[in-house]
């Protein structure tokens, strides 16, 4: 027993240390950093270049990665990143770091080269020394673990309480506004809160990357895991968020002494831990009606901020020249392309549709759901499972799976009507990381990886019928949701989507629309999930994870979020572009689109309308003033 | 034109209403109310709570204690968009436009809501997103945009309208839906003094046109005596004067509570 | 006015805007050394708006605030206050979850030298906090922040206190509190530029007073003269419509 709580503590201490780094910059800075875990990466992945690829010393090699690297990312990343977010609105937020959370791990290993073997050091010096006190067993690097927070709590706090660093950091807290008009700065007190909040996040990289590999994935399962200590803190309270990741540490390491270790039920329960966690903390604080967006700062930075907050968008009434060209250039593309890119094409399209979802719960809804690919992911599975075990035709098995999803959906909807945007976003991604826990990688499903065999329709077996197939699924839904835009229901979804108060004085209840974009949302990233799978022949459990989703997000903002035309684009970009750069450049630069895309993500803190909408807007002020010689009207836009 | 009921029962009324923040007491025993066809003001200095009536009038908030009619009916446990089906209508202090609409889908929306309000779920089926607007609907609409003086402005979005312009938006959405009675908070503050003349004369129009009840939240003290039948004073959330514009311009406890109680009173007769 | 030094505040044809509304405009006044202002005028007609476009907190889109000969516009809220120039924003001007002695400090934060000096001028000011040192700010009474309040600002040394509607809801035996520092401060050479809803007070403590409307100074003037004009501004007269 005690051998479990020591290796619970260890995971526990880790969580807690990156649980810290969340809270510390969400409270200082108004930022929820959801690119922690691509920083810890790439601070462990440079302390792996230091210490085992250029043999540096073990201490010279931790000291500059995770005393100089990774304060330096911090500070450079606030100065071109994190500094912009403070005034934009939520969905930019968590976007652009979501962008960056996307565009970085690629970035680094282009750089410095991608790891096959991701088994690394921890800071212990190798081989690793055990100890074996009251008859259970340590090793050197759990004890580093221990030291390393005990050192970031007694100095953490000690810094807080009692310098004067401490008390701008808390006075910055407190608000903004009034701590400016002390004379401190607070810009320069928040590069510091990055610097430190970069520090925390790299030791965490270190110190997880022995037991949960140098990979993205492993990086980005502990801020997820962080996620749920801190929204088991409301996202502000640091001692709680402390403690409540050492019990999940403690919890994930005690479980498994009841379970049989090689269980398909042990694989599923113990990662799913911290989720568990944070599901019991959300259902508590939303009883409680304590989760909606906690304001930043004092009643004075909120008059301020309602005063600066630019005037939003203008619905872009474009024509229907545009996306016709558009949708007239993919539909020859597998006419013209030969059968390897006409797969891919075809892939790009049915992703489109999947995307289309997006496109309408967070471009027109403005909700934060990162969960689309999850119910993509359900309705892929549902139609191979009608398809391949009961015999349905494809096609009907697509269209009733993704009716089953649309409950789903709607219950998720109305379970997070109340709460605030930022809570929204974690609970649907930690409803999609559930999904994939408990189902997805069930063996029924995941199949060692094969997933289930999806057949297409006889008559679309081939590549060019089944892209044109995907097409015109694609351009049916696509009208669906412009004729939604341009209705009653379009009408009604975007008041409430910008003002709750004005639309209930019009009689205008928030309950049936959030149902209605929601059930729409659901039922369409189903179809998509399902044309997936006819694409892949397969419905593969690991191409719905939901860290992909959040690729998705990011290529469908930098390519626009609000057209239609938009998720066509980003869809048949997201699944062609790669292979371009795999077949005509070296293998390494394969993964620069995903770059491109993460920066486009990025790139929103500065433009929040996506490519797109920003040409489009750029050629039209053009063509206007050609014709006129007029001022050009200023279109100004804004996802949220 | 509105839904006139054939009693005398005020259009909306606020009985003994309490609320209380935590320990703050921000109204107490409050009564007020608004008969049909009439324009009552409502004043009083920073902080007296004018705000917080105008959300238990209007459903987004609670009260403590008391109850709201509306027509004679209670209405206390109604939801906003339950009392808004029933006749109620309002404007905000910081007007709640949604950016993403034109000027125009502003009222469109509010029109649809009370007449065709099946069109939210029955367009998706029926592509009413690609169908031609109903006559009906479109000269009433356009008869809404003239009357406030929007027409000029009716295809842009709002983010971007002066302020003068996005209150008149406001109560031509809140007209849209045919209210019985219209809550108006602060329509004037923001405007200049032109905008603000603009402003009380469409209102006048607009009340003699469309036969609604106003109760009006102001600051512009002139403005509200100019306007209304019946002022009511509110200080530190207790109603502390009732009555006509010209017996409330000649109430001491209203000049004290808007001077400061000691000077007040000594620099009038000076 | 009869201005023979320059003055300690110079703003000229000061514009703010949020977003479409203007919020002022072309607001031209001076605040000479060691002279107390009044502005007063109705809700929203730009008071708050004025004192945080003067400290820095929004920024205009014309016109220039020079402060002791150096132009300000533009500069940063915690520039401004370090050259002197201290804004009590409405409210509460502290900072709820620190303690008394904290937002003491966190006012001496940029002059750590002087601060046990002004930490004890802070008590001095305001002896009644002395005991509340180590309680959170949060917890104080209504009077008692605003206490904190101004004793963050008078214990600094400031060249100008800008003061937004300190008196608002407190007890008038607070109020007596709050104004006779204010008279202390300027006694001791601090220049004062008062916000105010509620007129007979301000009017009573300032030499010079500016009538805000609808975002421009609809009147200026001394204080003596003030007082029939701003009543028929607040509650017209007979002949309003």
């Amino acid at each position: 027993m005690l051998s479990y709580v020591v290796a619970g503590l260890a995971l526990g201490a880790i969580y807690a240390i990156a649980a810290a780094s969340l809270v510390v910059t969400h409270v200082s800075s108004g930022v929820f950093n959801f690119a922690f875990g691509a920083m810890a990466f790439a601070v462990a992945r440079f302390y792996y270049f230091l210490y085992v690829e250029h043999g540096w010393p073990l201490p010279l090699a931790a000291v500059v990665a995770i005393g100089l690297f990774g304060p330096g990312l911090g500070v450079l990343l606030y100065a071109v990143l994190f500094r912009h977010l403070r005034l934009r609105s939520p969905l930019v937020r968590i976007v652009a770091t979501i962008g960056l959370s996307v565009a970085l791990p690629p970035l680094v290993n282009l750089v410095l080269g991608q790891l096959v073997n991701v088994t690394a050091p921890g800071l212990a010096p190798q081989p690793v020394a055990v100890f074996r006190p009251f008859g259970t067993v340590v090793d050197m690097n759990q004890l580093i673990i221990y030291a390393a927070l005990s050192v970031v709590l007694v100095v953490g706090t000690g810094l807080l309480r009692y310098t004067d660093t401490g008390l701008k950091v808390r006075a910055l807290v407190d608000s903004e506004a009034l701590t400016a008009m002390s004379g401190v700065s607070p810009t320069r007190v928040s590069l510091g809160v990055w610097a430190f909040s970069a520090l925390l996040a790299g030791l965490a990289g270190v110190l997880v990357a022995p037991t949960a590999g140098l990979s993205v994935d492993g990086m980005t399962f502990l801020m997820a895991a962080a996620f749920a200590a801190v929204v088991a803190a409301r996202l502000r309270n640091l001692p709680t968020a402390v403690a409540v990741a050492l019990a999940m540490g403690v919890v994930t390491s005690v479980i498994q002494r009841y379970l049989d270790a090689d269980s398909a039920l042990s694989a599923q329960i113990v990662p799913s831990v911290p989720f568990l966690f944070m599901l019991v903390f959300l259902i508590a604080h939303a009883l409680r009606g304590r989760a909606g967006d906690a304001p930043a700062g004092g009643a004075l930075d909120r008059a301020i901020r309602a005063e600066a907050a630019g005037a939003p968008t203008a619905t872009n009434r474009s024509g229907f020249v545009a996306p016709l060209v558009t949708l007239g250039v993919v539909a020859c593309l597998p006419l013209v392309l030969d059968d390897f890119w006409t797969g891919l094409t075809g892939t790009g399209i049915a992703l489109a549709t999947a995307l289309l979802s997006c496109t309408l719960v967070t471009g027109e809804g403005g909700m934060i759901w990162l969960c689309q690919i999850t119910f993509a992911g359900f309705g892929a599975l549902l139609a191979a499972d009608l398809t391949a075990n009961s015999g349905w035709p494809p096609l009907a098995a697509v269209l009733v799976s993704a009716l089953c999803v649309v409950p789903v959906g709607v219950a998720l909807g109305l379970l997070t009507i109340r709460l605030g945007n930022l809570y929204v976003a974690l609970v649907t991604l930690t409803f999609g990381l559930l999904a994939q826990n408990l189902v997805f990688l069930r063996d029924r499903f995941y199949n060692s990886g094969q997933g289930i065999y999806m057949p297409r329709p006889e008559w679309a077996l081939d590549n060019r019928t089944f892209a044109l197939l995907a097409l015109a699924v694609f351009a049916v839904l696509g009208l669906f949701v412009v004729n939604l835009r341009r209705s009653t229901a379009g009408l009604a979804v975007t008041a409430v989507r910008w003002s709750e108060a004005g639309s209930r004085t019009l009689g205008l209840g928030i309950v049936p629309v959030k149902v209605l974009v929601s059930a729409v949302a659901t039922f369409v990233a189903a179809v998509g999930g399902g044309f997936l799978a006819l694409a892949y022949q397969s419905a593969l459990p690991d191409s719905f994870n939901p860290f992909t989703g959040l690729v998705w997000l990011a290529v469908l903002v930098t390519v626009g979020a609000r057209p239609v035309v938009g998720a066509l684009v980003a869809g048949v970009a997201f699944a062609v572009l790669p292979s371009v750069f795999q077949t005509y450049l070296p293998t390494r630069w394969a993964e620069v689109p995903v770059i491109l895309f993460g920066f486009g993500a990025v790139m929103l803190a500065r433009n929040p309308e996506g490519i797109i909408a920003m040409h489009a807007r750029q050629l039209r002020d053009l063509s206007r003033w050609r014709q006129s010689r007029r001022e050009p009207a200023i279109a100004q836009g804004d996802l949220a | 034109m509105s839904a006139t009921s054939g009693t005398t029962s005020p259009r909306i009324e606020a009985r003994g209403v309490t609320v209380r923040f935590g320990g703050l007491v921000a109204l107490d025993q409050v009564d007020l109310s608004v008969p049909p066809a009439s324009v009552v003001g409502l004043v009083g200095p920073n902080g007296a709570g004018k705000s917080t009536l105008f959300a238990v009038l209007s459903g987004l908030l609670a009260p403590s204690k008391g109850t709201v009619l509306m027509d004679g009916q209670d209405v206390t446990g109604a939801s906003a968009q339950a009392r808004a089906r029933r006749g109620l209508a309002r404007t905000f202090q910081h007007p709640e436009l949604f950016p993403g609409l034109t000027v125009r889908e502003h009222v469109v929306l509010a029109y649809r809501l009370r007449h065709t309000r099946h069109r939210i779920w029955t367009d998706l089926v029926t592509a009413g997103g690609f169908r031609r607007a109903p006559v009906d609907e479109d000269r009433r609409t356009d008869a809404l945009l003239a009357a406030l003086r929007l027409t000029a402005h009716a295809h842009r979005p709002v983010s971007g309208l002066p302020l003068g312009t996005s209150r008149l938006l406001e109560i031509a959405r809140a007209l849209a839906v045919d209210p019985g009675v219209l809550l108006l908070d602060e329509p004037s503050s923001g405007l200049d003094a032109r905008e603000t003349d603009e402003l009380a004369t469409t209102l006048t129009g607009v009340v003699a046109d469309h036969g609604v009840s106003l109760l009006l939240v102001e600051h512009d003290v002139e403005l509200v005596l100019g306007m209304s039948d019946v002022v009511h004073v509110l200080d530190f959330g207790v109603k502390i004067s009732e009555g006509s514009p010209a017996e409330v311009r000649a109430d001491p406890a209203v000049r004290a509570a808007y001077l400061g109680a000691d000077h007040g009173e000594e620099r009038t007769s000076a | 006015m009869t201005v023979t030094a320059p003055p300690l505040l110079a703003v000229r044809d000061l514009t703010v805007r949020y977003g479409a509304a203007h919020a002022l405009r072309d607001v031209t006044f001076d605040v000479p050394p060691n002279s107390a202002l009044a502005v007063l005028g109705p809700n929203g007609a730009g008071k708050s708006t004025l004192a945080r476009a003067l400290s820095g907190l929004v920024p205009p889109v014309a016109g220039t605030v020079v402060f002791e000969g150096r132009d300000v516009t533009g500069s940063t809220p915690d520039a401004i206050r370090r050259a002197g120039l201290v804004h009590l924003p409405e409210g509460r001007g502290v900072f709820p979850s620190l303690t008394v002695m904290e937002n003491l400090r966190m006012a001496t934060a940029c002059d750590r030298r002087r601060r046990a000096a002004a930490v004890d001028r802070a008590f001095e000011i305001f002896p009644a906090l002395r005991e509340r040192q180590r309680q959170a700010a949060g917890t104080l009474s209504g009077g008692e922040q605003q206490m904190l309040s101004l004793a963050r600002a008078l214990m600094v040394d400031p060249r100008l206190v800008i003061a937004d509607e300190l008196s608002l809801g407190l007890a008038p035996k607070m109020v007596d509190v709050v104004f006779e520092s204010l008279r202390r401060a300027r006694a001791a050479g601090v220049a004062v530029l008062m916000i105010e809803q509620f007129a007979s007070r301000a009017l009573g403590f300032a030499d010079h007073c500016l009538v805000l409307q609808r975002g421009r100074i609809a009147w200026s003037g001394g204080t003596d003269e003030a007082g029939p004009e701003l009543l028929s501004r607040y509650l017209g007269d007979a002949t309003a419509a």
